[in-house]
Order: structure tokens, then sequence, then C-alpha cells
């Protein structure tokens, strides 16, 4: 490697340990309110783009049915474990079933019904896989919202006071889910890690670049697409266990229109390209919609005569990032970091090809 | 591409990056100040409800306006703030305002952000019924905020869920439609009736207010359909219903897009809508509706939003004299819709609660609330409005009728007066009792409180005639 | 006789028989096996009008209503799938024009017919709709130019890309929308005076809305006129190339550029045309921009992309499905069984997803 290469690495490694700690010391940084809505959203949010960039960085698939998948593990989770309370109306299927169990049959549901997905839609390529997952997202949309006896539009309330015993009290002691979510974000992170260097995660990449010689190497790439889209499906329901938990309540307006394009932008703001762009565009998207609300921003707007609330502003930040930098914040990094490899000039001898006509 | 396009290129994004962090240290900076009352407005800025935004905001501001003080920074435009509120020698600050879109996410989000990132300690709001039940799950497990909502009409969060620091001065969505039942089987003659819902809980509440009403006296709801949120097409539904000639008339409880596609729709099927076969509940009049969808229906019977626009009694007339004072022209001159009165209403229960309290928060504020209000449409008990034993109101309901002025605008009068309606409908409703629904309440036959007790209403005074 | 059997292809046969077999068994259903309600309950057969042997006007209604509906989503469908098929631009900002088209309609009206509220049909005459879904679908087919001269002609082939710039400029007009039109109130357009009646239908005996009628009427009319623009014209032949093998027609010295641009253009005008129409139909609000977009996606996903064929099939399932679905599921009492009608039109996507993913007349990706 090149002597700027190692440098980025052990720069990005850097860089990464200290995030890490400042993470996991954050109860003790920043305030309350950070801690338990800001950043615990961002870890959140984080695992749902990490399935799907990941998807899109080695398995070349562009997603719109992260959310849905999201959703449903929480629906599911939420029909399970609720049951009529004396003291609050929560709706859904009310089966008051236990915790523990209620919540490996809903990471297993939702994987099941991401390899269903990923089976159908295997076969297509590019912006065909993105509308088709974008009709999975539709589809899950209506189904929630109308057939009102697994939700209704109201959907499903009171759900963080069912958690298994070994996680505990979600409720009161808000570190815990914080913790949580941390550790899985972690591993999540780290399986994915570990997956792109298995035969199975190389395979998938090979698919990504060169899908007809893979096919004719004798690889069933349908079957390695499918088998990708179901393990983003089983990262995406840890997103949505942990979102139910969060939130405490689950309804349609969590897997619509809205929320699924967030989710992309949140993905494209961190580069499609790069796992770790899913916690920088979590976080910087997060941040923004948060403290953009009562900024100079908003009165920037009417003074130029557009008019309008911050939902211009950030649709205009959007363009202006896909327009100017369609790899996102990691993209950015990397073009800087090739930049300055490009004014540091070649460091190793390299062999100068011979003109075919002096070789004789 | 030259270097300098690449390097511009490079820049504007940490451009964007640096003016986001401005904004970041700006508004976390302007958060940690001086400790003192710290008010949130929560409303709809987006969705179904988002033209709710300035007259929600512009109502409960016009309460701090009068009683505590407060001097609007722009009277054109509520959401510019309010400043110098001060109640009894507590300081009060208005730190933000809501901006839902009527679906739950949201409004977790945004109640978070007002009452944990910007530190509120009281808040005005909501505006719609779900997110009004998300606020009651979120209260429940933060006893010493303070929440007072706006203008939301759901029946959990003060039925069901009734934590003990939310309170609701006004009716929910089935108390708004007392009333208008038996004016349909006495002013109309109706005996059988259908009625359209929409297939979710506001819906089906103020629904039940309208089959609670209808039943009790003698009438029956021989068809009940319910055409999902988000129809773009209302055809098939309406095509469930019985014809004119076959049912004496039509119940409509559709909101959002759906008032006026669902009425274009059955004249489509039917022909020509006859006023008299046609009773909407508040979704006919308010909330924009008499520019969409009053126009068809000149003349109909509406269920009402428990206020009563064109009252004169004193009351109501120095209502509206102080939002004009402090907001003119504040919901394009319509002071009576529920949107601005309701949200009136909640932040001066709010401001007596705090007076009374001593500026002290939390259980003391929650044991200090007004039980009554001298709210501007009330006309019982000396034009007093009274809490129940859940902190939820016992409000007079005023129904209403679409006319036509004189200059051809569509507008409403109200018909009828019906005194002290409470949230258990006469009994019909109680915490164990289920939901309203598709099935809920069945239609039956029963006494209610103010059955034959309506009194006429005509040119804005209450007569003592009962509608007969 | 087993020299036949060993040539059957049981991995195309049974999907095949799957689907037939599903659709028999509906149509069995709508034309035979249902029965009308009783007073009290019902069973898995009981539908609000019974078969259509019980009652032919019921199921005529619903089959008219269908074709109708169907014919307003191949409106804005056909424009979706237009730009799909031949720019492979996923315009995410296709229910952006509708909901613009719909509510520049709305303000032309109301400049001409002056009152600040929803007209009455009596008070319309035929220019004073004509002219402002005119104007509507003009004004946005020039939008539709500048968005695509300005942000979609120098990224061609980035697909994924083009998609994001599209959905932030609908997430910026939604917001826009709301701040400058009618303050994000519903509103709604009147049909002319002379449309608001029933007329009786010929051969069926029984009245149907004219208003419905013209929606098919445009539907039907598009319909003709695309394909006489496709089929007929240079510039359609053009497109058609475009839609088979772009590569090949831009290296064969065509203006492929100008070609996308009337594209572009045709597409967003279909899609504010579409608003107009729709927001005389019901009410045209902020919201609806997402609920048009996912519609015409539904439409393409089961027709095919970038096939008028496929645009008028998927328009008319689609349209079909929902109609009879609200009517003819079984309805035991108020609690089912027609709130699941939803679930049907998936099944429909579900069958075209898992047995045709490119749609019924698709190319295959």
């Amino acid at each position: 490697m090149t002597g700027v290469a190692t440098t980025k690495l052990y720069v990005e490694r850097a860089i990464g340990a200290g995030l890490l700690a400042v993470a996991a010391l954050a109860p003790v940084i920043v305030n309350d309110y950070w801690v338990d809505v800001i950043l615990t959203q961002v870890l959140i949010v984080g695992i749902a783009a990490l399935s799907l960039i990941f998807l899109s960085a080695y398995g070349g698939m562009v997603s719109l049915a992260q959310t849905a998948l999201m959703g449903i593990a929480g629906f599911i989770l939420g029909n399970m474990v609720t049951e009529r309370a004396p003291g609050g109306e929560t709706k859904g299927l009310l089966l008051g079933w236990d915790p523990t169990l209620s919540l490996v049959l809903a990471i297993l549901g939702t994987t099941v019904i991401g390899l269903i997905f990923g089976a159908v839609a295997s076969r297509s390529l590019g912006i065909y896989f993105l509308m088709i997952t974008l009709t999975y997202s539709v589809i899950a949309f209506y189904f929630v919202g109308q057939v009102t006896v697994v939700s209704g539009f109201s959907g499903i309330a009171g759900i963080n006071g069912y958690t298994p015993g070994f996680i505990g009290d979600m409720v009161n002691d808000r570190y815990r889910l914080y913790y949580i979510a941390l550790l899985v974000a972690l591993a999540v992170y780290g399986t994915v890690r570990f997956i792109v260097r298995t035969p199975f995660g190389l395979a998938l990449q090979g698919i990504r670049d060169e899908p007809v010689r893979m096919g004719s190497l004798g690889y069933t790439v349908p079957l390695h697409r499918t088998l990708a889209f179901g393990l983003s499906a089983f990262f995406a329901s840890l997103a949505g266990v942990l979102l139910v938990w969060w939130q405490g309540q689950i309804a349609p307006g969590d897997i619509g229109l809205q929320t699924t394009l967030e989710l992309l932008i949140v993905a494209v703001i961190g580069g499609l390209g790069r796992l770790e762009g899913a916690f920088i565009g979590a976080f910087a998207f997060i941040v923004i919609n948060n403290y953009i609300r009562d900024s100079w921003l908003t009165d920037l707007l009417d003074t130029v005569g557009i008019g309008g609330s911050f939902n211009t502003i950030i649709g205009l930040i959007f363009l202006a990032i896909v327009i100017v930098s369609p790899d996102g914040l990691m993209g950015l990094w990397d073009r800087l970091w090739g930049f300055l490899r490009q004014t540091e000039g070649p460091d190793e001898p390299t062999v100068t090809p011979q003109p075919a006509g002096q070789q004789g | 591409m030259s270097h300098l396009t690449r390097r511009w290129k490079l820049l504007l994004p940490f451009g964007v990056i640096a003016v986001a962090a401005s904004i970041v240290i700006s508004t976390s900076l302007a958060a940690s100040q001086a400790r003192e009352v710290r008010v949130a407005i929560m409303t709809d800025c987006k969705g179904a409800f988002g033209f709710g935004y300035e007259p929600d905001i512009g109502g409960a501001q016009a309460a701090f306006a009068q009683y505590a003080g407060g001097k609007a920074k722009n009277p054109k435009k509520p959401s510019a703030g309010m400043t110098g509120i001060k109640v009894g020698s507590t300081s009060v600050k208005i730190v933000g305002y809501g901006c839902g879109d009527d679906t739950v996410p949201t409004a977790v989000k945004e109640t978070r952000r007002l009452m944990e990132q910007l530190k509120a300690d009281v808040m005005i709001g909501p505006l719609s019924g779900d997110e009004a039940v998300s606020v009651a799950n979120y209260a429940k497990t933060h006893p010493t905020k303070t929440f007072v909502i706006g203008t939301a009409g759901s029946q959990d969060p003060t039925l069901q869920i009734a934590p003990k620091n939310v309170f609701r001065y006004h009716g929910d969505g089935a108390q708004w439609n007392a009333g208008i039942g038996e004016i349909a089987y006495k002013k109309l003659g109706w005996r059988n009736a259908a009625i359209v819902m929409d297939d979710y809980s506001f819906g089906w509440t103020s629904g039940a207010g309208i089959i609670a009403d209808f039943c009790a006296i003698g009438g029956k709801i021989t068809k009940r359909v319910f055409p999902p949120l988000g129809t773009t097409d209302y055809a098939s539904y309406i095509q469930q219903l019985p014809g004119p000639d076959q049912i004496d008339g039509y119940f409509w409880v559709v909101g959002g897009t759906g008032t006026g596609a669902s009425l274009t729709a059955f004249e489509q099927a039917n022909g020509a809508l006859k006023p008299s076969q046609h009773i909407g509940n508040l979704f006919f009049a308010f909330l924009g509706a008499d520019k969409v969808v009053a126009p068809k229906v000149v003349g109909s019977y509406v269920g009402g939003f428990g206020t009563g626009p064109g009252l004169k009694t004193k009351q109501a007339k120095a209502y509206e004299a102080v939002v004009a004072k402090h907001y003119p022209g504040l919901n394009g001159g319509n002071y009576a819709d529920g949107f601005v009165y309701n949200y009136y209403n909640a932040a001066w229960a709010f401001i007596r609660g705090l007076q009374s309290s001593a500026g002290q928060l939390g259980a003391k504020l929650q044991a200090s609330m007004p039980k009554t209000n001298a709210s501007g449409y009330e006309v019982s008990d000396n034009g007093i409005v009274k809490l129940d034993g859940n902190r939820q109101a016992i409000q007079d309901q005023y129904p209403l009728q679409i006319v036509k002025n004189a200059d051809g605008s569509v507008g409403t009068v109200v018909v009828g007066y019906v005194p002290n309606v409470d949230q258990s409908f006469g009994g019909l409703f109680k915490k164990t009792s289920p939901a309203p629904g598709r099935t809920q309440p069945p239609c039956v036959k029963k006494k209610l409180p103010w059955q034959g007790k309506i009194k006429v209403v005509k040119n804005g005074v209450i007569t003592n005639a009962v509608i007969k | 006789m087993t020299e036949r059997l060993r040539h059957v292809d049981l991995r195309r046969l049974v999907p095949r028989l799957v689907v037939a077999g599903l659709v028999g068994f509906a149509l069995l259903y709508v034309f035979v096996l249902a029965t009308p309600p009783p007073e009290v309950g019902g069973n898995w057969r009981t539908t609000n009008f019974g078969s259509a042997t019980d009652d032919w006007q019921s199921f005529f209604k619903t089959l008219l209503n269908g074709l109708t509906s169907a014919g307003l989503l191949f409106i804005v469908a056909s424009g979706f799938s237009l730009i799909f098929g031949l720019m492979r631009v996923v315009n995410m900002a296709h229910g952006s024009f509708y909901l613009l088209g719909g509510y520049v309609a709305y303000e032309i009206q109301q400049r001409m017919t002056g009152q600040g509220f929803t007209v009455l049909g009596g008070e319309v005459n035929s220019w004073e709709w004509v002219l402002p879904a005119l104007v509507a679908a003009l004004s946005i087919a020039v939008v539709g130019l500048v968005v695509q001269q300005l942000f979609l002609r120098w990224n061609q082939g980035q697909e994924l890309r083009q998609a994001l710039i599209t959905i932030a400029i609908s997430v910026i007009v939604a917001d826009q929308v709301i701040a400058h039109f009618n303050g994000g109130i519903a509103a709604t357009v009147t049909w002319p005076g002379w449309s608001a009646k029933l007329i009786e239908l010929p051969l069926l005996g029984f009245q149907y809305s004219l208003q419905r009628l013209i929606v098919l009427a445009f539907g039907v009319a598009v319909g003709v006129g695309l394909w006489g623009w496709l089929y007929r014209t240079r510039t359609g032949m053009v497109i058609r190339a475009g839609v088979d093998d772009r590569p090949m027609t831009s290296a064969l010295g065509v203006n492929i550029q100008l070609t996308f641009a009337i594209a572009f253009v045709v597409g967003s005008a279909l899609a504010a045309f579409g608003g107009v129409v729709g927001a005389s139909q019901g009410t045209i609000a902020p919201g609806q921009d997402g609920q048009w977009l996912l519609n015409s996606l539904v439409v393409v996903i089961i027709g095919g992309m970038g096939s008028l064929l496929g645009a008028v099939a998927g328009s008319l399932l689609y349209g079909l499905v929902f109609a009879f679905s609200a009517v003819y599921l079984p309805t035991t009492g108020d609690n089912c069984c027609t709130q699941y009608s939803i679930v049907v039109t998936f099944m429909l996507l579900a069958l075209v997803l898992a047995f045709r993913p490119q749609g019924l007349f698709g190319k295959v990706a």
C-alpha cells in the first residue's frame, strides 16, 4: 500500500476508536436528552441504514424495503407482546405472549419475510429492484394501516413496558436502551465486516460486479442475492425491535413513504459505498432535522421570498449533496484522501510499459 | 474538470457542515438560560391538519396576551413568538412550537423534542386525536410535566388512559356530536339512516356520538360503511349505501380529502345532494370545509365543535373581542373555530392554574389546575365549563346548520344548544366499556340527560323553546 | 400419451395453474357463488349485493366504477411509465406534478369565477374548466422541462442519482405547495354544470354519472392520443426505439436529448392533467402527491414499465380489483370483511411480482 493509503487507514481507525470512546462515555459527556433522543435514535437509524448500505455497497442492490422490514418487526413484536392493560388503550391483536418468545419470533418472522421479498426481487437489477422494494414498502404500509385488526392508523402503544427479562426495564432506565443499541450496532457492524470476507461475502461482491460471469462460474446468483437480502432483513429487524422499545409505540407513519425515503436520504448523506456512512449519515440527518426548526434559516427563506418551512431547507440540503457529492460524506472523505494521494506523487517504482514497437 | 471546480465541490459540503454546527451551538446555548416556567405549544404544521398551525398558536397566545401580559412579536403571524409573559411574579417563556403531521411517530418525536430538548414543563396541545393518545401515554411516564390538550377529539386520553397530569377543557369527538341525532329525528323526521365513517379511531369516536344520540331517541342505523383512510375513489363505498329513496338520511364522518371526495362520489352515484338528507360531523363546516365542502350542502345540519359561531351572549362576544384585539384576522376572522377556541381555553386554564399554584410546577400545578373555567361559548351554570373526575370537560354543545351569507359566501349558524354534555355520553362510555369501533356502540334506545332538552337557537340567541 | 407428458415443464405449469385457479375462483364467486345478505348474520358467501346473476345492475355499476377509476389511473401512470421506459428515470416528483396541476387549475378557476370558495356546478361552464386544465398542464409541462434540463440532463445513466434528485425536488415542492397555494387547505375544482347529471345507459337500463364517463373518455382519449403519437409519428418511433435500445438509437444520430425533453414534458403534462381531473373528482391536498406516486408505481409494476399496453393493463387491473374487492368481498356484519379489500389488491401485486416481476407487458430487465 502507498504511504497515503496506510495513513488513511490509521487515521480512520483512530477516529473510529475515538468515536467509540465518546459513544461509550456519552452519558457522562452530554446531557440526557442527547443520549436518550439523539444518540439512541442515531444508533437505531444507523443500524437500519447499515442494512441498506450492506446491500448497496457489497450487493449492488439499493433497497427501499428496509424501513418496511424494520416496521414489520416492530408490528409483530407489538402485536404479540401487548395485552389489554387496565389503564391503557392499546390496539392490535393483543396476544400477550412472553416477551422473550415474542422477540425471537419477531426477528425470525421478519427475516423469513425478508427472504421471501428477496426471492421475488432477486432477479431484478438496479432501478427495477429499487421500485420493487418500494412496492414492498407500499404493501406493508397499506396493510398495517387498513387491516385495523393488526394496527390501524393509530398503531400500537405501550410496547416498552413488556421487555424480556434479560434486557430489563426500558422505561425508567434510559441509559440501558442506549447501551443495548450501542452493543447491537457494534455487533452488526462487526458481523458485516466479517461476512464480507467470507466466501459468501466475496461471492456477493463478485455478483455485484459481474453477475453474468459469476453465473457462468456456477454460482446461483439469485440465491446469493436472496440470502443477502434476508441477512439485511435480519439487521433491519434488530433496528425495528430497538425502535419500538425506544418509542414505546409503532404506527403506520413509521413505515410510510416519507420515512422510507428518509432512510434512503440518511444512507446517501452518509455514503452508499461505505458502512461507516450509515452512522455518519444518521447523525447528520437527525441533528439537522432536530435543530433546523427554530433556526435562522427559515427566516432567511422568508426574506428571500421563497417561503416554506424547514422541509424546504432539508430538501435543498439533500439536493445539494446529491448533486455535489453523490457518494455522500464518506465519499467526500475518500476523495479528499485521493486528492492528497495525487499531490503526493508516486512513491513506488513503477514499470513503464514499453511501446510495442520497441520490443522487437 | 479543473482543480478549482473540484476544490469548490469539496469545500461546499464542509460549508454546509459549518453552518449546521453553528445552528446546533446557537440553539443549545439559547436553551440553557435562566430558569422560568417553560411552555411548549404542540400543533400540526403538516399533514391533514397542517393549516391549524397559526390558528392554534394564535388562540393560545391570545390568552397569554390577555391574562398574562404577553406581547405578540407579530400580530399577523402568531408563530413569530411572544415575549413578556408573566403570571403573578413568575415569568413564562414559550420555548417552542411542535410541528406534528397527525401521525403517531411524529407526535412522539415532537413531544420529546419539546419536553426534553427544549425542556418545556407544560405542553399546550396536541391537535389531533391520535397525537393525544401518544402524548397521554408519554404523560403517564412523565408525571412532573403537565399537559393541557389543545383540540384533540380522541376518547382515550381522558377515559381509558387518563393520567393525572393530562387535562382537557373541551369535549371529545363523541361529545361534539351531541344533539345532532335528535335534530335529525325530530326536525328532519329521519327514522332510519346510514352512516359513513373513516375507518380509524377518530371516525369511530365521532360516529359513536352520532349513533348514540340518534339511536337513543329511537332512530335506527341500518348500514355502516367504513372507507379506509387514504381512499382516493369512494365510488365502491358509496355503492354499498342504500339509495336516497330507500333510507331517510345519511350521516357523514369522513375527513381530510375524503369529505369532498365522498360527497362528489355520492352525487355521481345518486344525483344532486338534497341537504335535508345529509348530516355531517364537524368536517362539513370547520377546518376549511366552509370553502370546499359546505357550498355543496347548504342547508344541512352539522355536528358541532364545542363552539357557537355567531352566538350573541356577552361572554361569547367578549371572547371574540379578546382574540381580535391581539391577533386580528386570525384564522380568517373565524374565531369560533375550535382550533382557536380550544387552544385559547387550554392556555387560559393553565394561566389560572399557575396563578393558583404561585408559580410551582409538577404535582402542585396539577392540583391547582382549575376545575371550572369561564369559556366563551359556555352558557350553562352561568357560562362555566366543568371538569369531571378524569380531568375531562363537561361542555355545552351546539349543533349547527350551514347557511349562505348575504355576500354569497357560506357559513354556519348555531341552531341548537345542548347543555352539559359529558364524556360518558349519558353513561354509555365507561373506562371498562369497549372503545368506539365498527360495531361500538350498538344502536340502542336510551334516555340521555339532554334528550328533549335541546333549546332552539335563533339568530345567535338561545330561546326557551325546545327542539320538537 | 406419455411422450406428450414428458414435455410438460412443471416449473412453468404450476404457477400458471395457481394463477388460473385463483382467478377462476374469484370469477366464479363474483358471478355465481355470492349471495345477498340475509336479515341477520351471513357466511363466506354473503356479499353486499349477491352475485352478478342475482343483481346484474350492481355488477355493471361496479364494473363501470372500476373502469372509470382506471381511466384516471391511466392518465397519471402513463406519464410515469413513459418517462421511466425511455429515460430510465424513476420520477419520484411525479406525484408533485399531479399536486401542482390540481392546485394551479383551482387557482385559475377561482380567478375566473371569483368566489374564494368552492364553486357550485351550475355556475361553471365548459370553458371555465377547460382553460384551467390547459393552463395547469402547460405550466407544469414547463416546470417539468426546467427540472429535466437543470437536474436530469447531465447525469444520464446514473439512475439512482436521478431518483434521489427527484426525491429532493418532491420534498421541496410539497413544502412550497403548502406555503403558496391556499395555505395547504384542501381545494376542489368544479366540473362544468352541464355534466352534473346521471344519464340513462342504453343497454343496461340504469343511470350512471356523466362525469365519471367523461373521466373514462379522457382516459381513452389519452390512450388513443399516446398510441397515435408513439406508433404513427416520427418522434414516437424514436421514443419506442429509445425504450427498446437507447445506446443504439443515440448512436444512429438521433437527437436523443430532444426526445428525452419531449418525453419528460409530455409525462409531466399528463401528471398535471391527471391532477386537474383528480381535483374535480374529489379534493386535492398536500399528501396526495405521495399517494398518487404510489398509485402510478403500482400500475407500472403490474403492467410493466415503458409499455403503453402495460399502463392500460395495469390501470384496468388495479382499478377493477379495487372496485370489486370493496363491494364483492364477503360481509358477515360490520366487522368483516370488506376492510380487507387492500389485501386483495396486494395479492394481485404479489402474484405479478412472483410470477412475472417485469410486469405483464414489460420487458425482462
